[in-house]
């Protein structure tokens, strides 16, 4: 019935899912229902499926802005200029009808993306025209007949009418909202289409569901202009536009055109409805491959080049790996899929062909093909993979090669495929960004007109929840409940905002997917150009995948640009070309660093988690890895299956199999069920089934129904041959339990190889380990802290300098028997341009280019810096080497603060933090240079002063005289920066910590408190009761197994991290300091488990921001802390349940803020205003 | 010439639309439907808005007389309320 129909695909303008809106169209009766978003067919799979499913028969078309006609004649493109947020001139509905005008369609939307601006694609009456076969155009109020009409303009509206018909088959729309005048425009309308002979229809311009949704769309009207909430922003003031059942429609088209004229355009309507359905798939292009075109026998030419492979391999006498090879081959035969094996070898071969780092990720890795094609660097048969899990008769749907680059290096990869499998026959896929909780208050903040700074308050104090479960964490989270949000003043904000809930607003490209076809690809999906100019598809993962569209997902992966950094570092320094594929991966020294936990830095395993599992695992070889990694993801955790296998593991039970015949199956995990490969196994061992089918069932235990038909088949199977009923029981709970949860082996073993390399660096080169992961910053920790690890690991940070430092990290060597006592011939890392805020690529290359530098007034001169850089680099340090500055004249640090024998400064260059040597003239200082920097500016501002073009007026020298030409600065008059203010000028620049560790300016109060440190945690017996304290470097919320929201926070104090576990029944009390601080003090008892020698952890239960502790400290010693300390820690401990469990079936529970980014900004940075959290404090103090 | 009035009105509905009305103890028939469009209300200005209240406002300007002669009247009915008002007189 409806032909005009927006759903939320339309951004900012649909309020319903597609899904939705069909299952409504069925309910209320109608035989077919159009889907036709505005400027693109963002939803047109999904409404093709959700058409399936519920029974109508699918439309497709667009909503297409259209330029106005005579700015088209006049040859003129449309402006954004002219008014940035302007609406199109008019806007026309184009159908599809069949398969034909689904081409047309797509190529036509495509176009209309090519002409008009990114994200506003515009259409003229000509370039419909060019593609009108088999489509239908819609001229409705919002076209320029429509508008003609709406002006009284008979003679203009015809004539615009005619055009139209000219360019394609054209059915003039009647839409009555019920607005003022809207019913005359409609009767006037339809007499147009009576006196031109074209049929009319009736539509209702649908965007949302319900009457009550209209709140709603005009909230997204407001957000989409952008303006305030004012009848005059609004498109829809009637509330009218909801997907009204056919009697309503009648009798609107009633009031205004008379009974007849009603039921004709009923008629009509539906007429056209049928004729544009779109029934089958097939007529969408579903169903069938498309694969890039290969020249010659696509099967015969993958068997000789597996075959080469073999060889390669030193492979060729495997009888094994023959069999393997052949199975698979068939499997690949019978699927059709040689020419996408040989697509994606040549894809991967392309990316490492341009020496970008690549590897392969997932099930893919099970499979001996791609082994043997080089696609990925795991043998499956050494680490006993399948392919089935990958690729199998039973699996519908294409399989996933997934591959991972370097991320720095990730668009070189796309454009190099792009550049060899051509521009039309390849696109990025795209993805929708939807509204969640923060974004939904924005949006709506701004449209009912709150204050923008009280708008990021409030959307910055949730955590990156949903949208929808704003009311809920209102209730729920602790931290939240003691702001003043929930008092009801706001209430029409939230419950608006939780209405955004879901609804796409942004389109970007994919981070990964990329599609492979051929020529046909622009007529079955379309096309626009994403912000990187890349051509993108309308379409999302889902839908391509439906559609039956080979991806090729090309994953950015921080760590494989850290490893290339470092592996570029090595060469460079050292000369050595390390090429870690060829690393051998049974390293004793590498497994050492890796039972050690102190996994900083690492791929995969530097969470407190993994730290933690790591400790207990104690992993020897690349299975364990394997292992470990596998064990550390929810399911494992909540169902408990790390218990058991530690259990096993480390000998305190025996390995216990339901039945002999599944040693083989569950022998590598000491009998607990890990990976997905063990579940196939187990059912092929015990029912005969084959692998193939065996997986099939594997799928099926995902849902409540699948897994019923699953037991009752394995059952009957079993028994049939002769397990009896015990251990069949005893298995299939097993299964059950843990298999749904299990994971690919194959996954965790592409995952173990990058784990394992980056640990081999961090152990064999770890200055160029950290210069890598600095640059790159693949993990979860602010850089702060692995600059802190860098030095525990005996790294000499070197500082920021203009002569020396490069755009990212670089390692120097450093000089052996500097009085810093560096190890001979070690290296350090060097503070790079690019950590200084707000520095341009530009001026980074150009201050690289020019040097050396031999004075500020040089470096001012010919680096061509903007003055804010040129101070920060001043005030960061970058000028202390070239003047021979030694701020930060502190005490030697306290002997707690560095790690044994730690050097934290490069022999040979002047330590920082180091006293000055005695005698030494009080001489200029960073602040006499800051004050150049001004003088330098003013100079070259007024440059009649005197001032010859090439003359150095200023620097050259340290001697005062010299700066006379234009401003005498006398140099010694201002006092030098104190060591606390050198700190907190490198966290505000640079954001960390170079010259010393700012937990160091609190050492007396924290001595005085009696707070343990890291390093000596690990002595303290279980259960004794500690002060801790911190810069807070990751908070963490991860599933557990009982379902509670525990917060895991850990806190770096100059001797290492302190990993704190706060229970619901302390985060009243403590959640929301936690979130809000950057520096803590926390009280806990220390919690350690028998095995192993991983660091303790605490269970806290109270802690305090520090910086407002360090201002009582400040007022009134220790006793005032003390009372500080008590005042906060009043607060009862009130055992209130955080949200309400999500209950799985097998039992296990989880709380609804798992896994969540918390509230507050991004922890990896310090805060702008670090010192000054609340009035009056001035900073610490020396 | 047009007046503004607020007064409310009693109406009498058949087949969704205004048949009869009575204003200042007069009874007017409604002859003929001559517009009739609706507006939503300005929920964002209003300071504790219901929940779930869409509150339209639907106007029905209608042909109608009391005795022979002709007048065009305008109706307002608030779907919140169930209120009927007559808005404007056209006389």
């Amino acid at each position: 019935m409806h032909l005009h129909v927006a759903s939320a695909y339309s951004l900012r303008y649909g309020t319903a899912p597609p899904r939705e809106l069909a299952a409504r169209a069925a309910d209320l009766g109608m035989r077919t229902l159009a889907l036709t978003d505005r400027d693109g067919l963002y939803g047109a799979v999904k409404h093709m499926l959700a058409c399936r499913d519920a029974g109508v028969r699918p439309v497709l078309g667009v909503d297409l802005a259209v330029a106005d006609p005579e700015e088209c004649a006049s040859g003129a493109r449309p402006s954004r200029r002219r008014h940035p947020h302007a609406e199109a001139a008019h806007r026309i509905v184009v159908l599809a009808d069949g398969p034909r005008g689904w081409a047309s369609l797509c190529r036509l939307v495509s176009a209309a993306h090519a002409r008009g601006e990114r994200t506003r694609p515009v259409a003229t009456r000509e370039l419909v025209g060019e593609h009108a076969d088999g489509l239908v155009v819609l001229l409705g109020p919002a076209s320029d007949v429509g508008r003609a009409v709406a002006e009284r303009d008979r003679d203009l509206a015809a004539a615009r009418l005619a055009a139209w018909r000219a360019a394609a088959e054209t059915v003039i729309e009647i839409v009555d909202h019920q607005g003022p005048g809207d019913g005359f425009r409609a009767a006037r309308m339809l007499a147009l289409a009576r006196e031109a002979g074209v049929p009319a229809v009736l539509g209702n311009a649908v965007r949302y569901l319900d009457k009550a949704d209209h709140p709603v769309a005009q909230v997204l009207d407001a957000a989409r202009r952008p303006a305030p909430l004012h009848r005059r922003h609004l498109d829809d003031t009637t509330g009218q536009a909801y997907l009204k059942p056919i009697p309503q429609m009648r009798r609107v088209a009633e009031l205004a055109c008379g009974a007849d004229a009603a039921d004709e355009l009923m008629a009509v309507t539906l007429r056209l409805g049928d004729r544009c359905a779109l029934d089958s798939p097939a007529d969408l292009g579903m169903g069938a491959l498309h694969l890039p075109d290969v020249a010659g026998d696509a099967q015969a030419l993958l068997a000789a080049r597996c075959r080469e492979g073999l060889a390669r391999r030193g492979l060729e006498r495997s009888t094994r790996a023959a069999d393997r090879l052949a199975d698979e081959l068939g499997v690949i035969a019978r699927k059709g899929l040689a020419a996408y094996f040989l697509t994606v070898a040549d894809a991967a071969a392309l990316i490492r062909g341009r020496g970008i780092r690549c590897a392969i990720r997932g099930s893919g890795a099970g499979s001996l093909v791609n082994y043997l094609l080089g696609i990925g660097d795991l043998d499956p048969l050494r680490h006993d993979l399948l392919m089935e899990r990958f690729l199998a008769d039973s699996r519908p749907g294409l399989p996933d090669i997934d591959l991972d680059v370097e991320s720095a290096r990730r668009l070189e990869a796309y454009e190099a495929l792009f550049d060899r499998f051509g521009r039309g026959n390849t696109a990025c896929v795209s993805m929708m960004e939807t509204y969640r909780a923060r974004s939904a208050i924005r949006d709506v903040g701004n449209a009912i007109g709150l204050p923008p700074q009280e708008i990021d308050a409030i959307a910055k104090a949730f955590p990156h929840i949903r949208a929808r479960q704003i009311h809920a964490a209102l209730h729920d989270l602790p931290e939240l409940r003691q702001s003043n949000l929930s008092q009801g003043r706001l209430e029409v904000l939230f419950r608006i905002a939780e209405r955004l809930d879901g609804l796409p607003r942004h389109i970007a490209m994919h981070p990964c997917g990329v599609l492979l076809s051929n020529r046909t690809l622009r007529d079955r999906s379309p096309i626009e150009t994403s912000m990187l100019g890349f051509p993108m598809s309308q379409f999302d993962k889902d839908d391509v995948e439906a559609m039956g569209m080979l991806k090729l997902d090309v994953i950015g992966v921080r760590m494989q640009s850290a490893m290339a950094h470092a592996v570029a570092e090595i060469a460079r320094v050292e000369g050595t070309r390390i090429d870690l594929e060829a690393v051998p991966r049974d390293d004793p020294a590498t497994y050492e660093l890796i039972r050690s936990s102190r996994t900083l830095g690492c791929f995969q395993i530097e969470s407190p988690g993994q730290r933690e599992l790591l400790g207990k695992l104690q992993p020897r070889n690349l299975d364990d890895l394997v292992i470990d990694i596998s064990l550390f993801r929810p399911g494992p955790v909540n169902s408990d299956m790390i218990t058991p296998f530690l259990e096993a593991r480390h000998g305190r039970r025996a390995p216990s199999f339901p039945h002999p015949d599944l040693a083989g199956a569950l022998g590598e995990n000491q009998g607990v069920v890990v990976f997905h490969e063990q579940v196939l196994r187990v059912l092929d061992v015990m029912t005969g089934c084959g692998l193939s089918q065996a997986e099939r069932v594997r799928r099926a235990l995902g849902d409540q129904e699948g897994q019923r038909e699953a037991a009752a088949w394995f059952r009957a199977a079993a028994l049939a041959r002769g397990y009896d009923e015990d251990v069949v029981e005893r298995v299939w709970r097993t299964l059950t339990a843990f298999g749904a949860f299990g994971f690919c082996k194959a996954h965790a073993a592409s995952f173990a190889l990058p784990t394992y390399q980056s640990a081999w660096l961090k152990r064999h080169h770890t200055a160029a380990f950290y210069a890598g992961v600095l640059t790159h910053d693949p993990g979860m920790y602010p850089k702060r802290a692995i600059l802190d690890d860098a030095r525990h690991f005996g790294v000499p940070i070197l500082p920021l300098d203009v002569n020396r430092s490069a755009a990212e990290w670089r390692v120097e060597p450093v000089r052996p028997g500097g009085r810093q006592g560096g190890r001979p011939g070690g290296y350090g890392i060097r503070v790079p341009l690019n950590e200084v805020r707000g520095i341009s690529a530009a001026e980074v290359s150009r201050i690289v280019e020019h040097r050396p530098y031999d004075s500020l007034g040089d470096f001012w001169h010919r680096a061509g810096v903007s003055r804010p850089t040129a101070e920060r680099l001043v005030l960061a340090g970058a000028f202390d080497a070239l003047y021979d500055l030694r701020p930060a004249a502190a005490p030697a640090p306290a002997p707690a603060a560095v790690g044994a024998g730690a050097p934290t400064a490069p022999a040979g260059d002047r330590a920082l933090g180091a006293p000055a040597p005695a005698g030494r003239r009080a001489a200029l200082n960073r602040r006499d240079l800051l004050c150049r920097v001004g003088a330098l500016d003013r100079a070259v501002s007024r440059p009649s002063d005197g001032l010859i073009e090439g003359q150095l007026p200023l620097g050259h020298d340290q001697a005062e005289g010299g700066l006379g030409v234009v401003e005498h600065i006398p140099v010694g008059q201002l006092p030098d920066m104190t060591p606390a203010e050198v700190v907190e000028a490198e966290l505000d620049i640079l954001g960390m910590d170079v010259s010393r560790h700012v937990l160091s300016f609190y050492d007396e109060m924290l001595d005085g408190l009696g707070v343990v440190r890291s390093g000596a945690l690990a002595a303290l017996p279980d259960g004794d009761d500690v002060l801790v304290a911190g810069v807070k470097v990751a908070t963490q919320t991860p599933a557990v197994r009982s379902g509670q929201r525990i917060i895991f926070a850990t806190l770096d104090d100059a001797t290492g991290p302190v990993d704190l576990t706060f229970f619901e029944s302390v985060q009243d009390r403590c959640a929301a300091i936690l979130f809000s601080s950057w520096l803590l003090v926390a009280r806990g008892r220390v919690r350690r488990a028998p095995a192993g020698r991983r660091p303790a952890s605490l269970t806290a239960y109270a802690c305090w921001d520090l910086v407002g502790l360090y201002e009582a400290w400040q007022r009134g010693g220790p006793a005032a802390v003390h009372e500080a300390m008590a005042r906060e820690g009043r607060n009862v401990a009130s055992s209130r349940q955080v949200g309400r469990r999500i209950v799985y079936a097998n039992g296990f529970a989880l709380s609804p803020y798992a896994d969540i980014g918390h509230a507050g900004g991004d922890v990896k940075r310090p805060p702008a205003r670090l010192w000054h959290a609340s009035g009056g404090s001035s900073g610490p103090t020396l | 010439m047009t007046r503004v009035f607020g007064d409310p009105v009693e109406v009498w509905v058949s087949d969704g639309r205004p048949a009869r009305f009575v204003w200042r103890g007069r009874l007017y028939t409604v002859r003929r439907i001559l517009e009739h469009w609706v507006t939503t209300r300005d929920w964002w200005r209003e300071q504790q808005p219901e929940a779930d209240v869409t509150g339209e406002r639907e106007f029905w300007r209608v042909e109608a007389t009391p005795d022979r002669e002709i007048g065009v009247y305008e109706l307002r009915y608030d779907a919140a309320s169930g209120d009927w008002m007559l808005s404007r007189v056209w006389d």
